[in-house]
C-alpha cells in the first residue's frame, strides 16, 4: 500500500474513534507541541522499519490511557501523547531497542546542555538539532519524500 | 430498529455547523471507560454490521449529546452482548473508581457468537442474477424491523428508479444478529425529492444504496 | 522507564529517544520527519485531491475513474478500510452531487481521511436529504435552479467521492497546483472549488486549505 510519497500510507492504522484514537479537530489530528508530532513519526518511522507490529504498539497505548485512568495523580491533565510516549517507551526497552538507563542518560546530557541551544523539540517540524558528537549522521533517506 | 440514528428527514437540528471542531479527548472518563474500546470489540467477536447496530441502540439522549463517546457505549453493549463484561460490572467499577462503596457481579459467563466470515470486506459474489435491472421501477418494502438494517424510514414505500447495480454485499440485517452472512445484490435506487417529501419539496433527486431484500417490483 | 523518568519534560524524553535510535541506524530521521510533514498536511483530502487534479488533467484517468473509482483511485496508491468500493460522481455546470450518510457517518476513508464533525451531526445527516439546497446555501454555496441536484445516501459498503468541476482560469497550472485548490468540502460536495487568487496578473496557485 505506498502513496506517491514514496512510503506507505499507514493512515488505516490509526484507531478512528474511541480511546485509542488520536485527537482531531473535523477529521484532522492535532498535535499541542512540537513533541507530540515527533512521538507520533516516531512511532509510525519505528514501524515503518519493521520494529514492532503495529498491534503490539497499540495494545501498550490502550494498556497506557488504561492505567491513567485508573491512577493518574489528581489534577494531573489528560495527554494522549503522553500515553503514546509512554507506551513507545516502553515497546523499545521491551524489544531491547533502548534501555531505560541509556533514555535517562541521554535525556539527562540533553537537558545539560547551555541554554543557547534551545530546548528540545521546540522548532517546527523539519527543524533538526544536530550534535555531531552525540548523533550520528542520518542515513540518506530512501523514504524521502516529495 | 426504529431508532434516533435513523436521521433522515427529521426536523428541528437546526443549522448546519461549518466548521465545529471536534469535542476535545480532555474528558475525564466516567467508568465506562473501564471497558476500553476497540480492543473489547474484538474479544467479543463482532464485525461491523453488529457494532453499528450496538452504537444504534445506545439511549437517544445520549447518542445526541456527544458528552459520552457513542462508539465506546456501542463498544460497551457489545460486550454485554458476548458476556465478557456485563453493564453492572461496569456501573460497579465505576462506582469503586469514584470512591463510593459498590459491590462488583461475578462476571457473567462469555458466549462469543460465532458467524463463518465468506471472506474479508463485505463484497461477495452470488451465483444468482440480479432481480432488477438498469432502469426498473421498484418499490421499498414496508419494513418494521426489530433489529438491525440500512433502508432508512424516509424511503420506506416509495417508487424509484434503478440507476446502477452496485456489487453484491454481507446483508447487515443478518449479520449484525450473526445469523449469517446472507449475501445481497445491492442498488443504487434514485428517488425524486417530492417522492419522498410531497409537492412542496425542493427539486432534487435522492440516491441510496439499497439491498435486494428491500426491494420489490412495482407491479 | 521508571517512575521518576516519566516525570521528565516529554520534550526532553522525545528527543533522547529519538537520538539514540537514530544512532543505532534502528530508524531513520527523515522518515520520521516526513510522516509528522505528511499528516501535518492533511493526508486524507490530500489524497483526493490528488486524484481529482489528475482527472482534470488527463482525460484518459478520469474516464477510468468515472467508469471504476476503487481501480482508478487504487492507481495512485490510495486504498483500505471504507473504500472496498468508490464511486465517483462526476460534477458538471448542469449537475451537482452531495455525499451524507444519514444512517451513521460512512465516508470514503482513503480519499478523504476520516469525517469532519459537521458531516457527522444530525443537522446535516437529517436535513440534506431533504432541503440540500438550503443546506448547501448554509455552506455558503448557491446553485442555479437550472442545475440539479442529486443528493447520495451511503448506506451500504459502497463510498462515494463527488469529481468537482475544475475551476476556469486554471489551464497554466501544474497538477501539483492543481491538487493544492481542491478542498475536502469539495469533494464531499458542500463546495466548489475556487479559482486560485491572482495577484498582479502573475499566475499563483492559493485557496482553502483542505
Amino acid at each position: 500500500m505506498t502513496g506517491p510519497g514514496g512510503h506507505a500510507d499507514t493512515s488505516y492504522l490509526l484507531d478512528a474513534s474511541g480511546p485509542a484514537a488520536p485527537p482531531r479537530d473535523n477529521g484532522e489530528l492535532t498535535f499541542a507541541a512540537p513533541w507530540e508530532s515527533q512521538a507520533f513519526g516516531l512511532a509510525l518511522a519505528l514501524h515503518e522499519a519493521g520494529r514492532f507490529d503495529w498491534e503490539d504498539f497499540r495494545r501498550r497505548l490502550i494498556a497506557e490511557i488504561g492505567s491513567w485512568e485508573a491512577s493518574h495523580p489528581s489534577g494531573e491533565a489528560w495527554s494522549y501523547y503522553g500515553c503514546w510516549l509512554s507506551a513507545l517507551e516502553r515497546l523499545v526497552s521491551e524489544r531491547g531497542l533502548v534501555g531505560g538507563d541509556d533514555l535517562r542518560d541521554r535525556a539527562a546530557m540533553i537537558a545539560a546542555r547551555p541554554p543557547d541551544h534551545g530546548a528540545p523539540s521546540q522548532g517546527p517540524p523539519g527543524h533538526r538539532h544536530d550534535h555531531p558528537q552525540d548523533m550520528a549522521p542520518a542515513p540518506s533517506g530512501a523514504s524521502h519524500a516529495d | 430498529m426504529d431508532g434516533i440514528h435513523d436521521m433522515g428527514g427529521m426536523q428541528g437540528f437546526g443549522r448546519t455547523m461549518s466548521a465545529r471542531a471536534d469535542p476535545p479527548f480532555a474528558e475525564p472518563w466516567e467508568g465506562k471507560a473501564f471497558a476500553l474500546g476497540l480492543l473489547a470489540i474484538r474479544a467479543s467477536g463482532t464485525n461491523l454490521h453488529a457494532f453499528r447496530h450496538a452504537i444504534n441502540r445506545v439511549p437517544p439522549a445520549e447518542y445526541l449529546s456527544g458528552y459520552f463517546d457513542r462508539w465506546l457505549m456501542g463498544a460497551q453493549n457489545l460486550l454485554a452482548d458476548s458476556g465478557i463484561v456485563s453493564d453492572d460490572e461496569v456501573a460497579a467499577r465505576a462506582a469503586r473508581l469514584s470512591g463510593r462503596e459498590a459491590e462488583e457481579p461475578p462476571p457473567p459467563e462469555p458466549h462469543k457468537p460465532e458467524m463463518t466470515s465468506g471472506g474479508p470486506g463485505n463484497l461477495r459474489s452470488l451465483g444468482t442474477p440480479p432481480a432488477f435491472a438498469v432502469g426498473d421501477a421498484v418499490r421499498t418494502r414496508d419494513l418494521d424491523p426489530a433489529g438491525h438494517t440500512r433502508l432508512p424510514r424516509y424511503v420506506r414505500r416509495r417508487t424509484g428508479t434503478v440507476t446502477a447495480i452496485l456489487p453484491a454485499q454481507v446483508f447487515p440485517d443478518s449479520a449484525a444478529h450473526f445469523l449469517g452472512e446472507d449475501p445481497q445484490h445491492v442498488y443504487a435506487v434514485e428517488f425524486a425529492s417530492d417522492e419522498l417529501w410531497g409537492p412542496g419539496a425542493e427539486p432534487f433527486s435522492l440516491t441510496i444504496d439499497l439491498y435486494e431484500p428491500y426491494l420489490e417490483p412495482t407491479s | 522507564m521508571t517512575a521518576a523518568q516519566e516525570h521528565l519534560d516529554p520534550a526532553l524524553r522525545v528527543e533522547a529517544l529519538t537520538s539514540l535510535l537514530t544512532e543505532r541506524g534502528l530508524v531513520d530521521p527523515a522518515t520520521v520527519e516526513n510522516f509528522i510533514k505528511t499528516y501535518e498536511q492533511s493526508v486524507g483530502p490530500m489524497n483526493g485531491a490528488k486524484v481529482v487534479a489528475r482527472a482534470w488533467t488527463d482525460p484518459e484517468y478520469r474516464a477510468r475513474l468515472l467508469a471504476d473509482g476503487t481501480a482508478a483511485i487504487a492507481e495512485l496508491g490510495y486504498k483500505g478500510p471504507q473504500g472496498e468500493h468508490i464511486v465517483a460522481l462526476e460534477n458538471t455546470p448542469s449537475l451537482h452531487n452531495v455525499v451524507v450518510c444519514t444512517l451513521c457517518s460512512c465516508y470514503p476513508w482513503p480519499v478523504l481521511g476520516l469525517p469532519p464533525s459537521w458531516y457527522k451531526d444530525p443537522a446535516y445527516r437529517s436535513r440534506v436529504v431533504r432541503e440540500p439546497r438550503q443546506v448547501l446555501a448554509e455552506f455558503g454555496l448557491y446553485l442555479e435552479p437550472d442545475v440539479q441536484v442529486r443528493v447520495f445516501d451511503s448506506s451500504s459498503e459502497v463510498r462515494y467521492m463527488v469529481l468537482p468541476e475544475r475551476p476556469p482560469r486554471t489551464d497554466d497550472l501544474s497538477e501539483d497546483e492543481l491538487a493544492a485548490l481542491v478542498t475536502r468540502d469539495s469533494m464531499v460536495g458542500v463546495a466548489r472549488v475556487s479559482e486560485p487568487a491572482r495577484l498582479k496578473g502573475a499566475p499563483q496557485a492559493s485557496g482553502e486549505t483542505p
